[in-house]
């Protein structure tokens, strides 16, 4: 399984890589391709290619079903659909977004699109997520908004955030990308706050190519955003609402998405397939954990996430760096945080002791698609012989940092 | 003549499917197919993926520029580069264009300046844009429209000489050039659109055109695409990718570009043939151009001498079927949020063209059959106009 004898054998001393293709944390999931061409068939027929198609209404209507909700909107990616609800939602007259440090690394940025500027607040321990705890503190005069942002596992607060965006009566919207599975007290994520956002992004649960959704229970808002999506005109050139772009889906990425649809119960039980190897093949190992899905949620277990414990024998980023030279595309979990990053725009700065220490100790190994349940034995393997010749391997790290 | 003809009265459609608007040319099933199967095949998505960089590779060779980056639409393009082109304060743009072009600047944090047009081209008039230029702009935005340009070399030499930048929406001009140079080398930058609208279709996308490597750089950071050059520093980054999907489809478009442009242009001088004989049409030709891709078919409705305003036509047209529009009605000075602070008596060129032209079907599904029934129609309601107008009077009051 492990064909490394030595750690001379290790790729990042110069020896022979654990895989020759990458094994990637993007989901990249294939849905059948029969049943993307049966879709593609209904926009190919219609010569209707884009613009509130017959595949976009059809998947909105599919996606409302799914998150019990009565109204979604999809659009051309998460990004520009978070942008646009949180312009849509946004308190007028104030300029500041709470939001966590520890998430997307995009986040901020896309704050910044909204000309709204970040105030990052701080996560909890247990759940790696915000808070109403975390946000209180951070909510002023100027907030114009919070975003409750989901971990990667399980998710965060819902309802102290529901309760604390009631009691200061400020807009609460759920970034819930990671969470699209999950329900919460037997209701489904997307209904909660004014509004959830999503992604079809390939790298994401449900793979359209590029795209995302908004699933919201305000009908209004869901007809404003549906302006907004293309340019804010009703009719061909009547512009209703202000600040409006090109945001639409396409039918292609419709009908991808509506094929990865098809599949998604299955996907769930191949994705779980994947979490319990890693749980079996993990657990011997001294000094990772990895996070455990909360079953009771009813999760998609798209991803994985190790903690990096301080008996761990080698330092988290060396860690990744191993397992990144073997074609392993490990990533350090939303590392740096958005509030050590560079800004180039007016953002509240914040003192982040949990972000800050919690950024230094979570890994995400492969996942998804591309990662079969021999490759994780063969991760785990790894992981294993980094543990048992740690030592060797710090004086070879710190030689060739060293020779630098 | 009397309105009994009709269907807007109640006669049977001329046409018993819609003849639609936009280019809307596609590949065929099994090349559409063959191309798909290929990419479930790669499972690569997304993300600079072999189509994007082939593509992009292609579009360079073609236009003779030094870079095309592809993004996921031209409005999010046109936000990215008027972000990373550094403008501040305010921008000069054309009142007469797309909503997106005054939009991407406001998303940028930018102020349009709309300038009017030429009478004849319906073009930007660097003139025009010369008695707008004070110390706050810093840039000209130049949009080509109508299978034809917006005098580039000109405004170059404007923008060089007051020392402000210059890049241009090209959404409308593919495959165009000007004096045997392509568009989409001229300025810093200039952008496509390929929605479905336009003759180069990828469903929808967008590509920005530079011969600026910083500029290159900057823009190919901005859109979040692992592999895609080294990152460099820049204010903010978006999600700006162009999926495997959208770019199959536009390589097929690309290769297809050459047989679908002279099909526009066929379909132009049928029109031109049918429409010279009905006495106030006047169709506009592509102006300023060596190549055009005849893409748009935009007609100039002179009420007095046809007989009917340009909005009763459109009806009559509808009604028969033909998704006819109006042509960037009612002018982005007229548009939320730009209404205010832009008066209309400053944009007498931009006011009349917008109340009076007419955007006919033009593209793949539509024949030399479907040109001789819009005419047919267009030259029949001249004749009846009277009637027409009399009728559709009465109609309105009771409705």
């Amino acid at each position: 399984m492990l064909n490394k004898n030595s750690i001379e054998e290790l790729a990042i001393f110069g020896g022979a890589k654990l895989f020759e293709t990458p094994k990637p944390t993007s989901n990249l999931v294939r849905p059948d391709i029969d049943a993307f061409l049966g879709y593609s068939k209904i926009f190919f027929e219609q010569h209707r290619y884009s613009n509130d198609g017959a595949l976009v209404k059809l998947l909105e209507q599919r996606l409302s079903k799914f998150h019990q909700t009565e109204f979604c909107v999809t659009f051309c990616s998460g990004f520009w659909a978070l942008c646009l609800a949180i312009t849509a939602v946004a308190k007028p007259g104030r300029s500041e977004i709470v939001m966590p440090s520890f998430t997307y690394r995009r986040m901020a940025d896309l704050a910044a699109w909204t000309k709204l500027k970040p105030h990052f607040c701080d996560v909890e321990e247990a759940t790696l997520a915000v808070s109403a705890a975390t946000a209180r503190p951070c909510i002023n005069d100027d907030t114009a908004l919070i975003l409750g942002v989901h971990p990667i596992v399980n998710f965060c607060d819902i309802d102290g955030l529901v309760d604390l965006a009631r009691e200061r009566d400020i807009p609460l919207l759920f970034d819930s990308v990671e969470s699209v599975y999950e329900s919460s007290a037997g209701r489904k994520i997307g209904c909660f706050g004014q509004a959830e956002v999503f992604s079809l992004g390939a790298s994401k649960l449900v793979n359209g190519f590029e795209g995302g959704y908004i699933t919201t229970n305000d009908g209004r808002l869901a007809e404003r955003l549906l302006r907004a999506r293309d340019f804010g005109l009703k009719g061909p050139d009547e512009v209703v609402v202000s600040g409006g772009l090109n945001a639409n889906l396409n039918e292609i990425h419709a009908a991808m998405a509506l094929a990865s649809m098809d599949d998604l119960g299955d996907q769930v039980v191949r994705n779980r397939q994947r979490y319990q190897s890693y749980l079996r093949l993990l657990a011997p190992l001294k000094g990772i954990r990895m996070l455990e899905f909360d079953e009771s949620h009813n999760p998609g277990y798209k991803n994985i996430v190790i903690e990096v414990l301080d008996d761990w024998p080698v330092s988290r980023d060396d860690t990744v760096r191993i397992l990144n030279a073997e074609m392993i595309l490990a990533r350090a979990y939303y590392t740096p945080p958005l509030h050590r990053k560079r800004m180039a725009y007016p953002y509240v700065t914040a003192e982040l002791p949990v972000t800050d220490r919690l950024s230094e100790r979570y890994i995400l190994p492969p996942c998804g698609h591309l990662v079969s349940n021999e490759d994780i034995a063969a991760i785990a393997a790894l992981l294993g012989f980094i543990s048992a010749n740690a030592e060797a391997i710090n004086a070879r790290l710190q030689q060739q940092g060293e020779a630098k | 003549m009397s309105t009994t003809g009709f269907a807007l009265f109640g006669a049977r459609p001329i046409f018993s499917k819609p003849v639609p608007f936009g280019q809307r040319y596609f590949p065929s099933w099994e090349r559409y197919e063959e191309s798909v199967r290929g990419i479930f095949d790669r499972q690569y998505y997304t993300e600079y993926g072999p189509l994007n960089q082939k593509l992009e590779q292609q579009l360079q060779q073609f236009i003779g520029v030094r870079h095309a980056i592809c993004v996921t639409n031209a409005t999010v393009a046109m936000m990215m580069l008027a972000d990373a082109m550094g403008l501040k304060g305010k921008v000069i743009l054309p009142s007469l264009a797309h909503i997106s072009t005054a939009q991407s600047l406001s998303w940028a944090g930018l102020q349009p300046v709309f300038c009017d047009v030429d009478p004849v081209t319906h073009q930007l008039d660097p003139d025009r844009v010369a008695a707008l230029i004070d110390q706050d702009v810093s840039a000209i935005m130049g949009v080509h429209l109508s299978g034809g340009a917006c005098r580039p070399k000109d405004l170059a030499e404007l923008a060089e000489r007051h020392d402000i930048q210059l890049y241009f929406d090209a959404a409308h001009a593919f495959g165009c050039a000007v004096g045997g140079k392509r568009i989409g080398t001229f300025g810093r930058a200039e952008v496509f659109s390929f929605r479905s609208d336009m003759i180069l279709n990828a469903t929808d996308g967008g590509c920005i055109c530079t011969n600026d490597d910083e500029l290159a750089a900057r823009l190919r950071t901005m859109r979040s695409s692992a592999g895609a050059g080294i990152p460099v520093a820049v204010t903010k980054t978006v999600n700006g990718r162009m999926s495997e999907a959208q770019c199959a489809i536009a390589l097929m478009s690309l290769e297809d570009f050459p047989v679908n442009r002279q099909n526009n242009e066929n379909l132009y001088r049928i029109y031109e043939e049918r429409l010279a004989g009905i006495p106030g049409l006047d169709l506009v030709s592509p102006a300023g151009v060596s190549i055009s891709n005849y893409q748009s078919l935009v007609c100039r409705v002179d009420e007095r001498i046809f007989g009917l305003p340009r909005d009763v036509l459109i009806a009559l047209l509808k009604a028969e079927n033909v998704d006819a529009r109006r042509y960037l009605h009612p002018g982005q000075h007229r548009s939320i949020p730009f209404v205010q602070g832009h008066l209309p008596a400053q944009l007498p060129v931009t006011e009349s063209l917008c109340a009076t032209c007419i955007q006919l079907p033009v593209g793949a599904h539509v024949t030399d059959q479907s040109i001789e029934g819009i005419c047919d129609i267009l030259r029949r309601a001249h004749q009846a106009a009277s009637a027409i107008s009399v009728r559709y009077g009465h109609m309105r009051e009771h409705t």
